[in-house]
């Protein structure tokens, strides 16, 4: 097989192992594993259509993680509309929200979008917490748990996190290989030629963070039916943006599988540090070494592992020729 | 709402606007000089206001005097972080900045719940719960007192900023680096100053805001909105507009305790926020172009 082969056959056949895994691995604990290395994988992939193809960066995706809790939750609770069904439309709706953000934040360029992306998680918040005829406030709000044996529950997340990773993973390669795609990165590399050459960059901009950001509304939407149950601390706790950027980082920023690699990484990691550390300032500890990775990664490997891994072999080989699938990151040489 | 009541609100509200003038003079100031927002500012606010509960329960020390011990501590350790972290990333793209500020604020927070817990923490010294009557309208004392420190210091910082050639290398900078250089200006060191009394203005502003309003490690979050609303209404980068905004929104924020609730105080801020982004992007008194936003 060649490298380009194994390149179209390696994805089908993990997709294959993680479909049949529950089949044979029956403890929760570790299909509960996968399930949130899924959720952070898809969300980090879709983070990256925003942070990694048009270089900007949101500090604000935990507001649609948490927007997509909630519009869930309450759909479940007042109409009995099960998330599986409606989280497609929570990420749809998550996206109208994430276009209507992108206009007030992305008609100028750089500083205000991270402004209104970190402020737009308060004010949900805000909401959440301050609507309390609607969504219960501070005590949060009870999803009906879902009719299944205890051993079969966690069964339909784990799949449809699995398939919201496919279908993020999807859509990244779609833009990737599109013209809207190289838009996008002829943004990053100079918004001002972009423009120039007929981008109609506000708009290219709006669309990849309303794409961007309707995974983490999707992801917020089963989430909360998994936990049965959301308030506002729960769903806005910024370690889930920090998280998404730090995956999309230390695989690499502006590739399709550098997210995927980054969560497949760091969620395992987390929870074993979790796991370690005492109880009482496990939190803390967590919080304190995703901090320290963020500073090391962007000081010392800002480009990721894909990234650096591919400059390094091609290094090697220079004959070879450069992959035209992957994203050229800013400062590299074409 | 009665007349007294409003004037009290009023008199509240600009002396809370004060402080919040001093904190976010200094994010504008580290915007001004490095195009960078600091999304770690309110944390730091939050770490001076630590430590200052720490030395007031250790040592007795009065917070208004800590203000003396966490300035030059936050001082050096901005001129140090500056060294050693953000100068390596001048030059690239600014993104990676605006990460590495992040992962400040996440590591404080975490630092501040390993050393001091995660409960709800005030400075309450002996005369915390004093206030005192004037024509009718009742001051809390501490309230007087930080807003008055608060002016203090911004009036210090202006001084600095006017008057010395360190200001005016800042200032300059400011405007346009590459002008700077020419006229014989180091802006490596200029920046690293700028952003050390930036930080330094945050850890003033800990024990000011650390006796008015309860804190514990997540607070800075909600105060990074607000500090982030006042520098936007007040034009990134200038400090004129930045303390006519902390006073605007100090005001608003006081007028909204009294009449609506104080649940929705906060939302005074980010509808500033994002009715500023929509309408006039540059703010008040925006001196930077609208296409550094």
């Amino acid at each position: 097989m060649t490298p380009m082969q194994s390149r179209r056959v390696a994805p089908l056949i993990a997709l294959a192992v993680f479909a049949l895994l529950p089949l044979v691995l029956r403890e929760g604990f570790y299909l509960d594993l996968l399930l949130f290395t899924f959720m952070y994988a898809a969300m980090s992939v879709g983070w990256d259509i925003m942070g990694g193809y048009a270089g900007y960066v949101s500090l604000g995706h935990v507001g649609f993680f948490g927007l997509g809790s909630y519009v869930a939750g309450l759909l479940v609770v007042h109409f009995g509309i099960p998330v599986f069904l409606s989280a497609p439309f929570v990420g749809l709706l998550a996206a109208v929200v994430g276009a209507g953000l992108g206009w007030v934040s992305l008609r100028a360029r750089g500083t205000s979008f991270v402004i209104v992306t970190l402020t737009f998680t308060y004010v949900v918040q805000l909401l959440a917490l301050n609507l309390r005829g609607l969504t219960g406030g501070s005590s949060g709000l009870y999803l009906p748990l879902l009719n299944l044996p205890a051993d079969l529950v966690i069964l339909p997340f784990y799949y449809s996190m699995l398939g919201l990773l496919v279908v993020a993973i999807l859509v990244s390669i779609a833009i990737r290989r599109s013209k809207f795609g190289l838009g996008l990165i002829a943004i990053r590399e100079e918004e001002g030629k972009a423009d120039g050459s007929g981008v109609n960059t506000s708009l290219y901009k709006i669309l990849a963070f309303a794409i961007s950001v309707s995974f983490a509304g999707a992801a917020g939407a089963l989430h909360a039916q998994y936990l049965n149950y959301v308030d506002p601390d729960l769903a806005f706790e910024l370690i889930i943006t920090l998280n998404l950027i730090i995956m999309s980082l230390v695989g690499s920023r502006g590739t399709v599988w550098g997210p995927v690699l980054g969560a497949f990484i760091l969620q395992p990691l987390s929870q074993y540090l979790i796991y370690i550390t005492p109880s009482q300032i496990a939190g803390q500890v967590h919080l304190i070494a995703l901090g320290v990775i963020l500073v090391l990664v962007v000081m010392f490997m800002p480009d990721g592992i894909i990234t650096t891994y591919g400059t390094w072999r091609r290094g090697r080989a220079k004959s070879r020729p450069a992959d035209p699938e992957r994203a050229r990151l800013p400062g590299e040489a074409v | 709402m009665s007349g007294e009541l409003l004037v009290q609100s009023v008199v509240l509200g600009l002396l809370t606007g004060g402080v919040y003038a001093l904190t976010a003079s200094g994010l504008t100031l580290i915007f001004g000089i490095m195009r960078v927002v600091n999304v770690a500012h309110a944390a730091m606010i939050v770490m001076s206001a630590y430590l200052s509960w720490w030395l007031f329960q250790t040592l007795g020390l009065d917070p208004i005097l800590s203000i003396a011990v966490v300035v030059p501590v936050f001082f050096a350790l901005g001129a140090l972080v500056h060294r050693v972290i953000l100068r390596r990333l001048s030059g690239r793209d600014l993104t990676l900045t605006v990460l590495v500020t992040f992962g400040f604020a996440i590591i404080l927070e975490g630092l501040q719940g390993t050393l001091f817990s995660s409960n709800f923490q005030a400075i309450k010294t002996s005369y915390s719960l004093n206030s005192f009557e004037l024509f009718g309208i009742y001051v809390p004392l501490v309230r007087l007192l930080s807003g008055a420190v608060a002016l203090g210091l911004l009036g210090g910082l202006y001084l600095v900023l006017g008057r010395t050639d360190l200001g005016r290398a800042i200032r300059a900078t400011t405007q346009d680096p590459r002008t700077a250089t020419l006229v014989g200006v180091n802006i490596e060191r200029v920046t690293m100053l700028a952003f050390a009394l930036g930080v330094s203005m945050a850890a003033a502003g800990g024990p000011l805001l650390g006796m008015l309003f309860a804190f514990y490690p997540s607070t800075h979050w909600l105060w990074i909105g607000k500090l982030l609303a006042i520098v936007v209404l007040g034009g990134l980068g200038s400090l004129r507009g930045t303390f006519v905004a902390a006073i605007v929104l100090g005001l608003a924020e006081q007028v909204m305790n009294v009449t609506i609730s104080p649940d929705w105080a906060p939302l005074v801020f980010y509808g500033f926020l994002f009715g500023v982004l929509i309408v006039r992007p540059q703010g008040l008194f925006g001196t930077l172009a609208r296409e550094s936003l």
